[in-house]
């Protein structure tokens, strides 16, 4: 049967891909549960180490740093983008390599939709899921912890957009990588610790020592951080919020431009060394 | 005291029915005891079921003889040979070995037996064939100059030598295996336990392994050897005890266990195009008994067995009720009896699956 | 075949049952492990980089919160009454990798060797069967020895931590952890063999001491019922006595009360660890588990 493809059609496949990632999700609803808590469990010595430093409850030489004395507040904010950053930053190459070892790539790399869309959708449920996981996750820790926002949700989580759509173009880059390396784990832990350590998520990146700053202002995920923190704790962020904004559109645009091309190229070069099917 | 160097009286094994997974034996036909317990009067508290795995197995093995236990997968051997080796407990049931109890002695069963179990994964990979040996000779607690010795010899015999400094991840599954031979002989044990030795090796290397195991008969070794290859056991075995389902269904030597087809022939037939009709239409020649198909994995090729009185008699009649309704006679032999057929006989299915 | 109905006398193998051959016995286990060990090249990265980045998050946010001129660390030194807070945290945040690596790969040893196929090799042995966690076990320790010395050094050189105090007095608080970090291991080993699921348990018992323990702070800020479950956890002990001794320059009257306390539980969970084991084999050979993966 021949069929041409409509944006429909990829809408559909699409939604076809999100709709078994989710299923298979809630199989192990212990994960979700997990989820939930391990950051939280994670947060506790955090919080426990504000108190020490903290006199009458409020950590002022944070607040030297920052603007704001409400250190879980921002370290919560932190940990909740960053649950969406591993979803879309290592979601793709992960979901690639899945089906590298299940064996299913081949199939799924015949099918008649565009590669990096296949991508997209694969992360589609994930963001949902991840969306739900770290609200839950924000509801405890703030029954727990404490959690005051001071500003507009919405323009916070509109900032952040286009940091998400940036880091679409990275997953790219990084999944295009798996391909060709047909190994994710190794190269993931240390990365992913390390992003995570300059952007910003835990603590503000004007503590690191003077030499390493520069690798965290180049980073755009410093800048998506501190708009919305920004936004939410009205804290001090490093350059004025309009700036920043134009800093994460551009590149937004840039990264998922580079992205698609490394994409490509890598993609073609295991096409050639027809290394698709093995693992 | 006993005579036998390996005995065993009546050996059950019974496992929780959910464990049955676990143990990768199957068996059908055995029922779900989940009862109520008549004293709790709140809802149904099932019992767990049981699996019996091995049921009444008897069997006596003489010193310096080779025994062959022959069953399909699933049969029981694996746990039977557990049993002896002291990692699985009976549920009921003794066994000694080397005349000692498996389960009052068990270390003395230990230091008595050489096993080869698992193949080629029951040795370090990350290891060489000489450092495995040194480990195992110490862990069976052998002096260290005789270790050096025995080390050096049974790699000559294994014809390890050149490769022994290599680790055994680059060897081959023939090579291997050699080395976990090699492990179960370092203590000059006078009992050779040996699970499935010639599976997943290429034939040269499996006719090696079988060469070996007729040495070690020949300088006195005990032999207990688990297969589900006929002609190996067929070969190899003074006696053989052929087990399914649990229990030993004969122990004989195989020429006497052959005398029980008696005078019947076997027929082996390959057929193209099987058509249903074939089945009964053979079967209702004279004197044919245990018919059993199984598919060749080559094609759409079946291979048939049966047992006639006289096959004489009843060849045209299969020649002739074979080539109808499209199907096809490619091959006909008539055959002494194997042990196969001699499963056949008595069980009704074949021995391979 | 006729078979002769003789008396049976046992045939001896070349096996023997003295003590030296026991612990020759011991010693192979011990150094098979750490040979094979060493040819799996990827813990030399593991060693030197985890010991620093690790930390680095707390100490980071420690800085933060001690602010750009200090003003938050009055309060620290009131609360912790240390004033090197890096150092505080460098002691808390090893304590905690330490004995989480020791419980992953203590813990997960037996299993390994089963899914690998070799258990059931070391169990049909005449082996004490104790002795194969205590050899691995063994071997574990002197990778960890490296961890900590590794560690001691970049936080040295890095962070420029002034470890004072008595190096005998903080080697000898070392050795009393040790007790009670591997008897856990042992129990997680025979409970892991047990359950084939491992992640579950370290999770636990990890997330447990991150958020009991005080790795990062000090325990007196916890709520009372915190600070009672922390009093049963050996870990907290250690995480006190070694900043005592490395920092604080306290001397053995000072540190008795949490030594002792540490020799206690080592005592204790050395013994559950043996008793676990025990039961995790007579459990074992009745249902078959060894050879089963």
């Amino acid at each position: 049967m021949e069929t041409t493809p409509t944006f429909l059609s990829y809408l559909y496949a699409l939604l076809a891909i999100a709709r078994g990632d989710w299923r298979r999700y809630w199989r192990y609803p212990l994960n979700a549960v997990a989820q939930v808590f391990q950051p939280v469990i994670w947060l506790t010595p955090v919080f426990f180490m504000g108190q020490a430093f903290s006199a009458n409850g409020a950590a002022e030489g944070f607040a030297a740093y920052t603007g704001t004395t409400d250190y879980m507040s921002f370290i919560l904010i932190g940990t909740a983008l960053n649950n969406f950053i591993t979803a879309v930053f290592w979601g793709m190459g992960y979901a690639l390599k899945n089906d590298m070892d299940t064996g299913v790539l081949e199939s799924n790399w015949l099918a008649p939709i565009p590669r990096p869309l296949l991508l997209v959708g694969k992360t589609l449920s994930s963001l949902l899921l991840t969306a739900i996981t770290s609200a839950s996750m924000l509801v405890v820790a703030g029954l727990l912890f404490g959690f005051r926002t001071s500003g507009s949700a919405l323009a916070a989580a509109a900032a952040a957009i286009p940091m998400l759509i940036g880091l679409y173009g990275f997953g790219f880059a990084f999944a295009a990588l798996v391909l060709v390396l047909r190994e994710a784990n190794s190269l993931v832990d240390v990365s992913s610790f390390l992003v995570m350590l300059f952007s910003g998520a835990n603590f503000p990146v004007t503590v690191l020592p003077r030499w390493l700053l520069p690798i965290a202002l180049i980073m755009p995920l410093t800048y998506g951080f501190d708009v919305v923190r920004g936004f939410l704790l009205k804290t001090r962020t490093l350059l004025p919020i309009p700036q920043e904004i134009g800093l994460l559109v551009f590149f937004m645009f840039l990264m998922v431009a580079l992205g698609l091309w490394v994409f490509r190229i890598l993609e073609r070069r295991v096409r050639v060394k027809g290394t698709l099917g093995q693992h | 005291m006993t005579a036998w160097a390996i005995e065993a009286v009546d050996l059950v094994k019974r496992f929780p029915r959910k464990a049955q997974a676990e143990t990768g034996e199957t068996r059908d036909g055995e029922a779900a005891a989940s009862q109520r317990r008549p004293w709790w009067p709140f809802g149904k508290k099932a019992e767990p079921a049981w699996f019996t795995a091995v049921n009444g197995v008897s069997l006596g093995i003489a010193r310096g003889e080779v025994f062959g236990l022959l069953g399909p997968n699933g049969a029981g051997k694996s746990t039977t040979i557990r049993m002896l080796c002291t990692l699985l407990e009976p549920t009921a049931g003794t066994a000694l070995v080397n005349g000692y109890d498996v389960r009052k002695q068990p270390n003395q069963v230990r230091q008595s037996l050489g096993t080869v179990l698992g193949g080629e994964r029951s040795i370090y990979w990350k290891l060489t064939a000489r450092e495995n040996l040194e480990y195992f000779a110490a862990l069976y607690h052998i002096p260290p100059d005789l270790a050096k010795r025995r080390i050096a010899g049974l790699l000559e015999r294994m014809e390890l030598t050149a490769r022994a400094n290599d680790l055994v991840e680059k060897y081959s599954s023939g090579m291997k295996q050699r080395v976990a031979i090699a492990k179960a002989l370092l203590a000059r044990p006078p009992i050779v336990l040996l699970d499935e030795p010639t599976l997943g090796l290429d034939p040269q290397a499996a006719r090696r392994v079988r060469e070996l195991i007729g040495e070690l008969k020949a300088e006195g070794h005990t032999i207990l050897l688990t297969t589900h290859y006929m002609e190996e056991a067929d070969q190899l075995s003074d006696r053989i005890g052929i087990i399914d389902q649990g229990q030993i269904i004969a122990l004989d030597t195989p020429a006497a266990l052959k005398e029980l087809i008696g005078q019947k022939d076997v027929v082996r037939l390959e057929i193209a195009n099987w058509h249903p009709d074939m089945d009964t239409g053979l079967r209702r020649l004279p004197g044919v008994s245990n018919l059993v198909m199984r598919r060749l994995e080559s094609d759409s090729l079946w291979e048939v067995n049966l047992q006639a009185d006289s096959s004489r008699a009843i060849l045209s009649g299969i020649i002739e009720g074979v080539n109808q309704n499209g199907t096809r006679l490619v091959n006909l032999n008539i055959v002494k009896p194997s042990l196969e057929d001699v499963f056949i006989h008595l069980t009704g299915k074949a021995l391979r699956d | 075949m006729a078979v002769q109905l003789e008396p049976y006398a046992p045939v001896p193998s070349l096996a023997r049952d003295d003590f030296p051959a026991k612990l020759r016995a011991q010693w192979a286990v011990f150094t098979r492990a750490w040979t094979i060990f060493r040819r799996y090249p990827t813990w030399v990265a593991a060693v030197l980089i985890w010991p620093v980045i690790f930390p680095a998050v707390y100490i980071l946010g420690a800085r933060a919160l001690a602010g750009p001129d200090g003003r938050g660390l009055a309060a620290f030194v009131q609360a912790t009454g240390i004033q090197d807070y890096i150092g505080y945290i460098v002691v808390g945040t090893t304590v905690w990798m330490w004995q989480n690596i020791v419980l992953w790969e203590v813990g997960t040893s037996l299993r390994e060797e089963q899914l690998r196929g070799t258990l059931e090799s070391n169990w049909l042995t005449p082996t004490w069967r104790f002795s194969f966690l205590l050899g691995s076990s063994a071997s574990q320790l002197i990778e960890m020895i490296l961890f900590l010395g590794i560690s001691y050094i970049e936080f040295s050189l890095l962070f420029g931590v002034q470890f004072q105090g008595n190096p005998l007095l903080a080697l000898l608080v070392i050795l009393l952890c040790i007790p009670s970090i591997y008897g856990m291991g042992f129990t997680f080993a025979s409970l892991v063999i047990t359950a084939k699921e491992a992640s579950a348990f370290v999770f636990l018992v990890r997330g447990v001491v991150m958020i009991f323990c005080g790795i990062t702070f000090p325990v007196l800020l916890l709520p009372e019922w915190m600070q009672l479950v922390a009093g049963w956890l050996p870990q907290t002990y250690m995480i006190e006595a070694m900043r005592m001794v490395t920092l604080g320059g306290a001397d053995l009257r000072a540190v008795a009360p949490d030594l002792a306390a540490l020799a206690g539980f080592g005592v204790f969970w050395l013994a559950v660890g043996f008793l676990v084991f025990g039961w995790m084999d007579r459990r074992a050979r009745q249902a078959g588990t060894i050879g089963q993966y």
